[in-house]
């Protein structure tokens, strides 16, 4: 593939989803250009609205990895919720359990089971998948459910802080086994996480023998079992790998930003993840990018609602109307006549037939 | 059937020419098909038989030239179109739906079905139609029961029962044993003596053309190169025209040293098919050093998935693998202690990743090992590069870019890429081969046999599974026969009948 | 579902769950043969639990508006053609598999549904009329559990419908050539696009009016998360009822069950692990799942083109 077609593709189709959700946004009667001002300015257009962006990015940077490293090996993983929950919930249920270690040991230990729980989590529908032929799409959706059914039940349960009314909530971290601030800003440390998982994620897809063995298991199961590769072992390890990103991103939400495990955990930053591993074209490097973009237009909820009166749903239509739209720019792929590769094409399979 | 008092038409097509792309398909090719006559349509694969019959049947349209049927110039727009006019067409594949029951697969081809079935009326109709048909099949068995000759005769029952008047038939006996073959050559034969069909055969084999066609056209490279009567005509002759020039063999390749002690054996193994039966019924077989050992056989009795289970690509129910009487399992360190190779058919999708590069697809065997994986984890693509280059030299694989995806070579050239990966990784003792020139080019056909013969000669122990029987008895050393899950026969070359091989492969063990 | 007197017996209980499964059942049976008509054709129709979202906020919508919840299933069904339609459309194209697309649809139409859900605060729309089952007996439990919507019963004439459709007419036996041997289908001159495109948009259209179904019943109010994976569970049931519209029938009576299970324990006193009662359902599905799956042969009943582009 060109590098040129590599960026002009997908950023087309980012120019004409905003397009079309400038049209929606017109049809309820809004100015587009003025619905635009205001994400770019929620999103990027001041420090404050950076450090918000970048809060959002963290889970992002991680929940992008949990679908992206799975799918170099041919998996196409769409459980990131589930797997953010469980590790939330390993996470809140451990820390819980260690106030009394030193904070740094007692959330080393936290990322640590949060990472298991969310690998496990996702590992599990992979294993399903390669071992029972089940479609890892529908039993990730379906874990899901039970992820948020066990969360509910821990945190209206054994977890449940009396003090928490009117939405049920664990008892709270103490403020040192929190994870820290920069100073002066209010962006959490999580954000070096999910930074530096994603160069690990690279160097792990590109650069080592392991990596490798993924793409060939990724790229033909068949190709792949003839070179003697341990198959459903690769892919469950990729899941696995994917799958403690997310629970790590678990892991931040509730030691940085809401110091206890209650129903934020389940707010959607799994689904979002998708959609920045699709932009991202499955490249950890890229998703650094595609997750500050998508950070920002998640900050701007807020204030589409204040200044617009739009729901908050509405950064959920247009991240449905980019998703369409990347897809269907995966179409245009070698089909652009200035990328036309020089090598002779491949003869049309009907002279041979 | 009252629509056969209608005789068939006269067909022409008259300087066809078509062009995909920047590839000339067809230029300026002439045919002629008169009432009542079976004509053979003879080329190599490429040569643009299919094209010229899917212009015909109204799938492409001919840049330029002329289609007459009873002299009247007929633009033919569609395949609908083309059946209104009496044309219908046998393929390759067959078009049958596989669910669905041999009646509603008549049914579902007639034209003009209303929308609400009157199941009643159609099996009446149904039942009359094949009292009188040449062949007896029971309407309510599911098409996918049957077996690869039933299904070509229910395709040719199809075409009757919608009243083809010109049957074209696109090599419609490659999936059918020898005796399948005639017998449905053989009743296709009678009806157009009897002036109720003609027939238009797309082959490449000459012992149909001269048995049952009375007119050829042979084309090259879609280009008209030759016909006539078949009558006039010799075998020899056809080749010749059909091929261009005299293949000669490298003879030096052709010595070799007896063969040795067994070295590859396969004792009672099982497995299953997709379907979840039974397939491999206990296959038995051994494979001495220095020799090519051949398993023939009519696709679809047991092979692929042989290979597949070799290839580690289907489990076993039953039955080891053994390598110099150690047993062998597809892990990688097995494949590289026993130096045990595959080439699988269809490499493309078998073997190789389509997106990747050539370079990192030759690298598939030996990437994990030194001098490309560094510090026991570091993956080191210069010297994967370096590798791609040296193996598209030494195979001349084209074009020669080691960073082009492997997907966009041709066939052949993928197959040549593929084996250079096998033959390349180290020593080989063991190589298993199927279909390995199936779809190529006479260059690369002879370039890939010679690299079989060469490896055999150096003392590998070689499996060949090929389709084509006289492929085998051309390379093997022994020919084993394969059918319905078994390896029912063997027989050497110089010992080998044809006719009783034949047989064999039916299934009609005597 | 209601808060059941005391005096409920166990046979109560048993009336309680057969009536919770015909309810719990409608929405399963109108999206699994929906589905079960979509992948009849050879595609997969993943973003059926937002054709279910789409048609239960569009039927809310509507009732609510006009005052005639008839008006909101039509309505309903309409939206679901024009999400199958897109669906079909999507897929359709080269190099988007029907996986991805479901994917995008999912996210897709749950932020359409949500924003329009955002809109309708009425606390209830006007519901559908109800058919009285339980006449027959005194107790007001009973009658009051077995008051069906008339949907069940149109479910039930659909699945037979369905099943008549694909062995009967010339359309049935075209959609199942297309989803068996598209290149087969396409030889004999079926043209497979547009099958594919109007069973797709079919199978939304019915899948959407199960979605009406969540909104136009008791307690009938529009919350986002009100279809509850039960599209998703649908595409799974389908897997288990082997493609066969009467088998949709009765594995969506069984799902339905499923999820009467929980309101009826707690009916029992059962409070303690009411989150986990609650996701029965999926446990079951994937149960179900792991029970009729194998990655070594093709399933029993599925049609040949299935994942596969």
């Amino acid at each position: 593939m060109k590098r040129g077609e590599a960026i002009l593709v997908p950023l087309g189709a980012m120019i004409a989803g905003l397009l079309v959700f400038g049209l929606f946004c017109a049809a309820l009667g809004l100015n587009p250009l003025a619905v635009y001002a205001s994400i770019y300015k929620a999103g990027f257009g001041s420090w404050y609205s950076w450090q918000n962006t970048l809060v959002r990015a963290s889970p992002l940077l991680l929940c992008g990895l949990c679908t992206a490293i799975p799918a170099r090996a041919g998996m196409i993983v769409i459980g990131n919720e589930g797997a953010v929950v469980a590790g939330g919930l390993g996470a809140a249920t451990v820390g819980l359990a260690t106030l009394s270690l030193p904070p740094v040991l007692s959330l080393t230990i936290m990322a640590l089971s949060a990472m298991v729980c969310g690998g496990i989590w996702i590992a599990f529908g992979a294993a399903l998948q390669h071992y029972r032929g089940v479609s890892a799409v529908i039993s990730g959706l379906l874990l899901n459910y039970l992820a948020v059914a066990l969360m509910n039940q821990l945190i209206e349960g054994p977890l449940r802080d009396p003090s928490s009314f009117n939405s049920p909530a664990s008892y709270p971290l103490t403020p040192d086994h929190r994870l820290a601030y920069f100073a002066g800003t209010h962006i959490h440390h999580g954000l070096i996480f999910g930074a530096v998982a994603c160069v690990l994620a690279w160097f792990l897809i590109d650069r080592t023998t392991f990596g490798f063995a993924m793409k060939i298991a990724g790229g033909n199961v068949r190709a792949a079992r003839l070179a003697g590769l341990p198959v459903g072992r690769l892919v469950v390890i990729a899941g696995f790998l994917g799958g403690a990103c997310a629970g790590l991103a678990g892991m931040i939400e509730v030691a940085a930003v809401h110091g206890r495990a209650n129903e934020s955990l389940n707010a959607g930053y799994g689904y979002s993840g998708i959609l920045v591993a699709f932009l991202a074209r499955q490249n950890p490097l890229v998703i650094v990018l595609v997750s500050l973009l998508t950070g920002g237009l998640l900050a701007s909820g807020g204030v589409l609602q204040r200044e617009h009166d739009l729901p908050d749903a509405t950064i959920a239509v247009l991240q449905g109307i980019l998703f369409l739209f990347i897809l269907l720019s995966d179409t245009l792929y070698g089909r652009l006549p200035f990328f036309r590769s020089r090598t002779p094409e491949p003869k049309p399979h009907a002279i041979a037939a | 059937m009252n629509a056969l008092k209608t005789p068939p038409p006269h067909l022409e097509a008259c300087g066809i020419s078509k062009r995909f792309g920047s590839v000339q398909a067809l230029e300026d090719v002439s045919i002629n098909v008169q009432p009542g006559s079976f004509q053979a349509l003879l080329g190599e694969n490429g040569a643009g038989k299919s094209t010229i019959v899917k212009c015909l049947m109204g799938f492409y349209h001919a840049d330029s030239g002329e289609i007459r049927i009873n002299g009247t110039p007929t633009r033919i727009a569609s395949p609908q179109a083309a059946r209104r006019l009496g044309l219908g067409m046998v393929f390759q594949h067959f078009t049958l739906i596989p669910s669905m029951t041999v009646a509603e697969n008549l049914i579902l081809a007639r034209p003009n079905l209303p929308f609400v079935i009157d199941w009643k009326s159609e099996t009446r109709q149904l039942a009359d139609f094949l009292k009188q048909a040449p062949f007896q099949v029971d309407p309510h068995s599911r098409v996918s029961t049957l077996s690869a000759g039933q299904k070509q005769k229910v395709e040719i029952l199809k075409e009757l029962y919608l009243e083809t008047r010109l049957l074209i038939l696109d090599e419609p006996t490659s999936v059918l044993t020898r005796d399948e073959a005639d017998e449905v050559l053989g009743f296709i034969h009678r009806l157009v003596k009897k002036g109720e069909l003609s027939a238009l055969l797309i082959t490449h084999k000459f012992r149909e053309v001269m048995a049952y066609c009375d007119e050829v056209t042979v084309l090259r490279r879609g280009r008209f190169v030759g016909g006539g009567k078949t009558a006039s005509l010799d075998v020899s002759g056809m080749a010749e025209m059909m091929m261009g020039e005299a293949r000669v063999r490298n003879e030096a390749v052709g010595t070799r040293s007896p063969a040795g002690r067994s070295v590859l054996r396969i004792e009672g193994l099982r497995a299953r098919g997709d379907n979840g039966l039974e397939v491999l019924h206990g296959i038995d077989l051994t494979v001495r050093a220095g020799e090519i050992v051949g398993i023939a056989g009519v696709s679809g009795n047991g092979q692929r998935e042989l290979v597949e289970v070799i290839a580690g690509q289907r489990g076993a129910t039953g039955g080891r693998i053994s390598v110099n009487d150690e047993d062998h399992r597809p892990t990688r360190a097995m494949l590289r202690n026993h130096k045990f190779c595959t080439l699988p058919e269809e490499p493309l999708k078998n073997a190789a990743v389509a997106r990747m590069t050539v370079a990192e697809n030759m690298a598939f065997g030996v990437f994990d090992q030194p001098p490309f994986q560094r510090a026991g984890f570091l993956l080191d693509r210069k010297a994967i590069a370096r590798l791609g280059r040296d193996l598209i030299a030494k195979f001349s694989v084209h074009p020669p870019s080691p960073d082009a995806p492997i997907g966009e070579l041709s066939g052949g050239n993928v197959q040549r890429a593929i084996l250079a990966r096998e033959l390349s990784s180290g020593q080989v003792s063991v190589l298993v081969a199927a279909n390995p020139v199936f779809g190529l080019d006479f260059k690369a056909v002879d370039f890939i046999h010679e690299r079989l013969l060469q490896t055999r000669n150096q003392g590998v122990a070689v499996l060949l599974l090929s389709e084509d029987l006289d492929e085998l008895l051309e390379l093997a050393d022994r020919v084993l026969v394969m059918s319905g899950g078994m390896i029912v026969h063997e027989t050497t070359p110089e010992k080998a009948d044809p006719a009783a091989i034949g047989r064999q492969m039916a299934g009609h063990h005597s | 579902m209601q808060s059941q007197p005391e005096t409920l017996g166990l046979w109560g209980i048993a009336v309680a769950l057969a009536g919770g499964a015909m309810r719990g059942s409608i929405p399963y049976m109108f999206v699994s043969l929906g589905e079960c008509l979509t992948e009849k054709s050879g595609k997969i129709n993943l973003g059926m639990e937002v054709i279910l979202l789409m048609g239960a906020v569009t039927a809310f919508g509507v009732s609510d508006v006009t005052g005639s919840p008839w008006l909101g299933v039509l309505a309903a069904a309409l939206v679901g053609m024009t999400l199958g339609a897109l669906h079909a459309w999507l897929t359709q194209q080269p190099s988007v598999n029907d996986v991805a697309a479901g994917i995008a649809m999912i996210i897709f139409g749950s932020g359409l549904a949500f924003f329009f859900g955002k809109r309708f605060v009425a606390p209830m729309a006007p519901q559908l009329p109800l058919i009285d089952l339980g006449s027959w007996s005194s107790a007001g439990a009973i009658r009051s559990a077995l008051r069906i919507s008339p949907l069940f019963f149109i479910g039930i004439a659909l699945a037979f419908a369905l099943h008549w459709i694909f062995t009967r007419t010339s359309w049935g036996l075209k959609v199942r050539a297309a989803g068996d041997d598209p290149q087969a289908a396409r030889a004999l001159g079926i043209n497979v696009n547009r099958v594919r495109f109007i069973a797709i948009t079919i199978g939304g259209a019915l899948a959407a009016i199960g979605g009406a179904h969540l909104t136009l019943y008791f307690p009938g109010i529009w919350s986002e998360g009100i279809s509850g994976g039960q599209g998703l569970m649908a595409v799974a049931l389908v897997i288990f009822a082997q493609w066969s519209p009467r088998r949709c029938l009765a594995a969506a009576l069984l799902f339905g069950g499923a999820q009467a299970l929980g309101p009826s324990l707690q009916s029992l006193g059962v409070n303690g692990y009411y989150h986990l009662f609650n996701a029965s359902p999926y446990l079951l599905t994937l149960g179900v799942m792991i029970a009729t799956c194998t990655p070594h042969r093709r399933l029993a009943g599925m049609p040949g083109a299935l994942g596969r582009k």
